[in-house]
């Protein structure tokens, strides 16, 4: 498929999972693993701010980017965290150490073979609600449509997050963020319970909890829920046809 | 951003702790970030009972008392639903949302009253609620300081259960102040192992970091290598070795 004919399968089908009840977390990792598709590039993740400000990680493309997302907040420093700050976007950023901008997380990322750092702001009138973080293994240049389509992902991410708010309300922009990060922590959990009573790992467990939502058409968050309040066995759960990541 | 918020946070509290407010010290903490008029903080029991955790002021004890013995009113609400609630003017009220609890409450001094739940992923702990003697909104900045208050609470709550000492707890969320994902899914291994809900799990996991004197996120990557386990025939933690 060529890159346009992509990009159009993608906005389809994340407009196809902006419909009632759809599920955050769920539509946020398919952001993640579609810009890793159509904008070349190695991995991506979400980061948002949650209603307290904390920087938290909600999805990604791999473990290996999550790692990298988490490493970010507890260093408090890397481009997530400017980009958050000052709400602009940081594009084709080399990598090299030393760094003196980023002196703790440049070497990190090195380690894990990254070169290369893009991160685009999720921006509502004027808040930056978060930000997409787009990591290359090798150097290379995102041009100027990949960063369109890029921002346009981040765009669609940033509505799939407000859909549901009526009013600009201040408790209603910090109940969106709450409840997105409130869904994670509830996915973490059933992973856990999966990933201990199948003996599998966490990417198995959440590759498990994703198609077992997909094929009945159920929300992550809501399988999830089902799991942790001892509603759904874990042993009950579909198996993914496929192995994916988060 | 959020980590000045959480210095202040700790700050205050260690400033109500040497003045010798204890139970109170959380709520007393909520109200002053808040800049509200007063806060109360209710636990509920799975069956979905309320008891109060202390109150900063005698109005907010009032406030609490009434909800417990209502059954309804923001912390109520906060405590079972998903989400924030508030009434931002208690005496032009025309919804009549608490029937019982408004005219009481707008006696006892409140006209504005907001309730924060106080839940760690699908575990509820309980809520904590606020009152202003004026009616009006929260800023956005009063609403985020309002949440980052409830999950402070809600790590409080889960460190006294475990038995830990105020120092003890300050020094984990210090330590910690982003919430681990690792801790959750850790949590969640031990559920199953221990035959246990998520809640208790989050308990047991944390009444062993401070028995062993290990970080919390430290004890956590080790239950996920399945390197320590919980045991529930015995009830003991076991540790590979080698």
């Amino acid at each position: 498929m060529n890159r346009e004919s992509l990009l159009v399968a993608t906005l389809v089908e994340l407009a196809d999972s902006l419909v009632d009840n759809f599920d955050v977390i769920d539509v946020l990792t398919l952001l993640s693993d579609r810009c890793v598709e159509a904008v070349d590039v190695d991995a991506a993740g979400v980061m948002l701010r949650s209603p307290a400000g904390e920087l938290e990680y909600v999805a990604s493309s791999s473990d290996t980017m999550r790692v990298l997302e988490l490493f970010q907040i507890q260093a408090d420093e890397g481009p997530c965290v400017d980009c958050m700050r000052d709400g602009f976007a940081i594009v084709n950023r080399e990598l090299v150490a030393p760094d003196a901008r980023w002196p703790r997380f440049t070497p990190r990322a090195l380690e894990l073979g990254f070169q290369s750092v893009h991160c685009l702001p999720m921006r509502l009138r004027g808040q930056t609600i978060g930000a997409l973080n787009l990591f290359r293994t090798e150097l290379g240049f995102l041009d100027d449509d990949d960063v369109v389509v890029a921002q346009a992902l981040a765009d669609v991410a940033t509505i799939a997050i407000l859909q549901h708010q009526s009013s600009l309300a201040a408790v209603k922009l910090n109940e969106q963020l709450s409840w997105a990060l409130n869904s994670r922590i509830i996915i973490e959990q059933a992973k856990g319970m999966v990933s201990e009573s199948m003996k599998c790992d966490m990417d198995d467990a959440f590759a498990k909890l994703r198609a077992h939502a997909r094929n009945r058409n159920l929300g992550l968050t809501n399988v999830a829920t089902s799991v942790v309040s001892g509603a759904l066995d874990p042993h009950d759960l579909d198996s993914p046809k496929r192995k994916t990541q988060h | 951003m959020a980590t000045d918020r959480l210095v202040d946070i700790f700050a205050l509290m260690a400033q109500y702790e040497r003045e010798g407010a204890n139970e109170g010290s959380l709520c007393m903490v909520a109200a002053e970030i808040t800049e509200l008029s007063g806060a109360g903080i209710a636990l509920v029991s799975s069956a979905g009972d309320m008891t109060s955790l202390g109150a900063s002021d005698k109005a907010s004890t009032q406030l609490m008392d009434l909800e417990i013995t209502l059954r309804e009113g923001p912390c109520n609400d906060a405590c079972r639903g998903e989400d924030a609630v508030e009434d931002i003017d208690l005496v032009k009220g025309e919804k009549a949302r608490w029937v019982f609890y408004t005219p009481p409450a707008i006696a006892i001094g409140a006209r504005a009253v907001f309730g924060f739940p106080v839940r760690i992923g699908v575990v509820r702990l309980g809520a904590l609620s606020l009152y202003r003697e004026s009616r009006g909104a929260l800023t956005y900045e009063q609403a985020s300081n309002g949440y980052l208050m409830a999950s402070v609470i809600g790590r409080a709550i889960l460190a006294m259960q475990a038995g830990a000492s105020g120092g003890a707890l300050a020094a984990e969320l210090e330590r910690e102040a982003t919430f681990d994902f690792a801790i959750h899914q850790a949590a969640g291994m031990l559920a199953v192992q221990g035959l246990t809900d998520v809640g208790d799990a989050l308990v047991l996991l944390r009444t062993h970091a401070f028995a062993t004197n290990t970080p919390i996120s430290t004890l956590a990557t080790r239950v996920i290598a399945r390197e320590t386990s919980f045991s529930r025939e015995n009830g003991t933690w076991l540790e590979e070795t080698g």
